[in-house]
């Protein structure tokens, strides 16, 4: 028989040091004021978006990218000044996105900021951050009106929801789709993109009905049902893929045999992985990104990255991995006369040749160039089916 | 809404509020016998729902499971989830509650180291096993069992209906029949008589939370075969589950099962009729109605008077 009171004292002990030895695991990402290397001075470039919460792979893809391109850019010794990385985690949520701008902004050694990376954060952080005059470039923030409210600092460096809408509303014409249900998770992101499909498939002709699952809903037998009553041709969910996963499984439960298509937001390895007993196959998912496997410099930034991280690159990795790039080089240019405020006015003027596209930006912050691809699930992989207006013809 | 569409819904409903009558016997056990708002129960429902998909990720192959197989699956995804679910919950009480006992804290402790263990139990488990929802294996195909009505049953929701019912019918035979069970009601009625009479109180208490564990552990592994398992998929489900207790009659076991399958029903026709942006107004408003004119809970408080 044990001591009693030594299991007493002990049991706690032993919990505690467990829970203590799984936060030590993490990897942090905090801030580092790190040394002058070499002979010039040294930036940080910080990056808002969801490290943990449901959506944590989408924020983390990117999170990746931008540090591969720090990692770059201090190994090839071309730049005078070399960079550090910081981590803001905003879960993705509005209600943690100011916390996280101000963790970045306090930081005086940030010189910009890659992200937020989802719109309903950058929606309430985007002010925050043009107060601070730091550059919020977001690789990924797709809703269209956060280019309308004249945030002084927010660029956008990917087409908007308005242009990825149209391109669906296109794609679904060319397959005969005669009728649609849109559902949205009641966020900014998804029902900005839902908002601008309904538009489109209206002009078009097609049959809308709009639906909303909310996004803490756990159970999604009814949301399943009400399309299976629709009988509709094609569902489109415009929210992220930690719900698309469960609403393609109870669909497949149910026997649906549609067209199944989900937004940027749930073009993510995870979506296929959580949707089980191959409930994903067949989706189709629209993403302002391109394929990188079409040509060179696609090809060697996925080497350098699954070297890196032993894992593909993610939705965004490349726009992410191109933004901190761009910031840098702007950087780099300014010299060590560069701060918050130049480091603006230069990245918002200048162009830059990327990995996954060529950036610049009108003069509300707005994307310049354009460009929708459309994917789909085969054999439990995402595959390229190429460029929405190539496939429509 | 046609005859067909009742069905469906009333099955989508049945099995949505069997889950939250097995989740709720764990808070109005609970409460039965200590009085205390266990708010950390829905984490022995996660851990029940991590314990099942560990189990299962690590034994089943990915291959696709003949009728056997999937047989001996479930039952391990059972027994794991009623393993972890149990265990957590008698550390729980053991750990957190039973100092506080000893020393006769006042109630509001009782309450805030309840909700303090809930953030402690997920926010660990969210560490250990990460933030993304873990997809649950493969473990059958889930094909349709039965039709009734036009309204098809399918293998995942049979099993959860099946089980449910087995577990309730189980507790209520414990609670009603057997030794540990007049324990739990003596211990229920008045402890100090109780004590009196020779009932080890300590020992009542943690087989209690035990029994609680148990099932709230079978539950989350049966949650995770509909749903998805991740580490806050306690919060829902057990805010709704102790409000299903409290619609029964909180400490009255075959109350909770009441206010359990009511819930599970209103949220699922208040789906149908105005959607999953309703769903839990629709659940509550019954809840804040039912109370307003039955304080005490559908059928009242207590284990003690069911006996």
């Amino acid at each position: 028989m044990l001591n009693k009171r030594i299991v007493k004292i002990a049991l706690p002990v032993a919990i505690g040091a467990l829970a203590l030895s799984a936060c030590g695991s993490d990897d942090g990402g905090g801030g580092s004021a790190g040394g002058d290397g070499g002979g010039g001075g040294s930036f940080t470039i910080a990056y808002q978006g969801p490290l943990s919460g449901p959506n944590a792979d989408l924020g983390i893809n990117m999170e990746n990218g931008v540090k591969l391109a720090i990692k770059d850019a201090n190994e090839s010794g071309d730049y005078d000044v070399t960079f550090d990385y910081l981590g803001a985690d905003d879960r993705g949520e509005p209600g943690q996105a100011t916390s996280a701008a101000q963790l970045v902004i306090d930081n005086s050694d940030v010189i910009a900021v890659v992200g937020p990376a989802f719109s309903g954060a950058a929606n309430v952080a985007a002010p925050v951050y043009g107060e601070a005059e730091l550059t919020a470039l977001s690789p990924s923030a797709t809703n269209p009106d956060l280019t309308e409210q004249g945030f002084p600092t927010f660029l956008r460096g990917v087409p908007n929801d308005a242009e990825q809408g149209a391109a669906i509303a296109d794609f679904f014409v060319s397959e005969g789709v005669e009728k649609a249900v849109v559902i949205d998770d009641l966020g900014d992101y998804a029902v900005g993109l839902a908002n601008v499909i309904e538009e489109n498939l209206d002009g078009a002709g097609i049959e809308v009905q709009r639906e909303q699952l909310p996004e803490n809903t756990v159970d999604h037998s009814s949301i399943a049902r009400t399309v299976m009553q629709s009988s509709t041709d094609a569902v489109v969910y415009t929210g992220y893929y930690s719900q698309a996963a469960p609403l393609a499984v109870k669909l497949s439960e149910q026997g649906y045999d549609g067209i199944g298509l989900g937004g940027d937001g749930v073009k993510d390895p995870e979506f296929v992985n959580l949707a089980s007993g191959g409930a994903a196959e067949g989706w189709y998912l629209s993403c302002p990104c391109r394929d990188l496997t079409e040509d060179e410099v696609g090809q060697g930034f996925t080497e350098r990255y699954e070297a890196e991280y032993n894992r593909a690159p993610g939705t965004y990795s490349p726009e992410a991995y191109d933004a901190a790039m761009m910031i840098i080089e702007a950087v780099n240019e300014l010299g060590d006369s560069a701060d918050r405020a130049s480091v603006h006015e230069t990245v918002a003027q200048g162009e830059h040749d990327g990995v996954a596209k060529t950036l610049s930006f009108d003069d509300k912050g707005e994307y310049a160039g354009s460009g929708i691809y459309i994917y789909q699930v085969e054999e439990g992989e995402i595959v390229s089916r190429g460029n929405v207006e190539d496939l429509v013809g | 809404m046609s005859f067909n569409d009742f069905w469906d819904v009333l099955i989508l409903g049945a099995v949505l509020g069997s889950l939250y009558a097995v989740i709720a016997i764990g808070y109005t056990l609970v409460y039965g016998v200590l009085q205390l708002l266990n708010f950390a129960h829905s984490e022995v429902f996660m851990v029940g729902g991590f314990g099942g998909v560990i189990a299962l990720t690590i034994f089943v192959p990915a291959a696709d499971p003949s009728g056997l197989q999937s047989i001996v699956y479930v039952l391990l995804g059972i027994l794991f989830g009623a393993a972890l679910g149990g265990t957590v919950a008698f550390f729980l009480e053991k750990v957190a509650y039973r100092p506080l006992r000893r020393r006769g804290a006042p109630r509001l402790v009782f309450l805030i180291t309840a909700i303090g263990a809930s953030f402690f139990l997920y926010n660990l488990a969210g560490k250990l096993f990460g933030r993304n929802p873990m997809p649950m294996p493969q473990m059958y195909e889930n094909k349709t069992v039965v039709t009734i009505f036009g309204s098809t049953l399918n293998i995942t929701q049979t099993l959860i209906l099946g089980a449910a019912v087995v577990m309730l019918v189980a507790v209520d035979f414990v609670v009603n029949r057997t030794k540990l069970g007049s324990g739990i009601r003596a211990v229920a009625q008045d402890p100090e008589v109780a004590s009196l009479m020779g009932v080890n109180i300590d020992k009542v208490v943690s087989r209690t939370f035990v029994l609680g564990g148990l099932m709230g552990g079978v539950a989350g592994f049966l949650f995770g075969t509909t749903n998805q398992v991740f580490y806050t998929m306690g919060f829902l489900p057990g805010i709704t589950a102790f409000a299903a207790a409290v619609l029964g009659g909180i400490g009255n076991v075959r109350g909770a099962m009441l206010g359990g399958l009511t819930l599970g029903l209103v949220e699922a026709f208040t789906v149908e009729v105005w959607g999953d942006a309703w769903r839990y107004v629709g659940a509550f408003a019954v809840l804040v109605l039912v109370l307003m004119f039955r304080p005490t809970g559908i059928l009242g408080e207590r284990v003690a008077r069911t006996a």
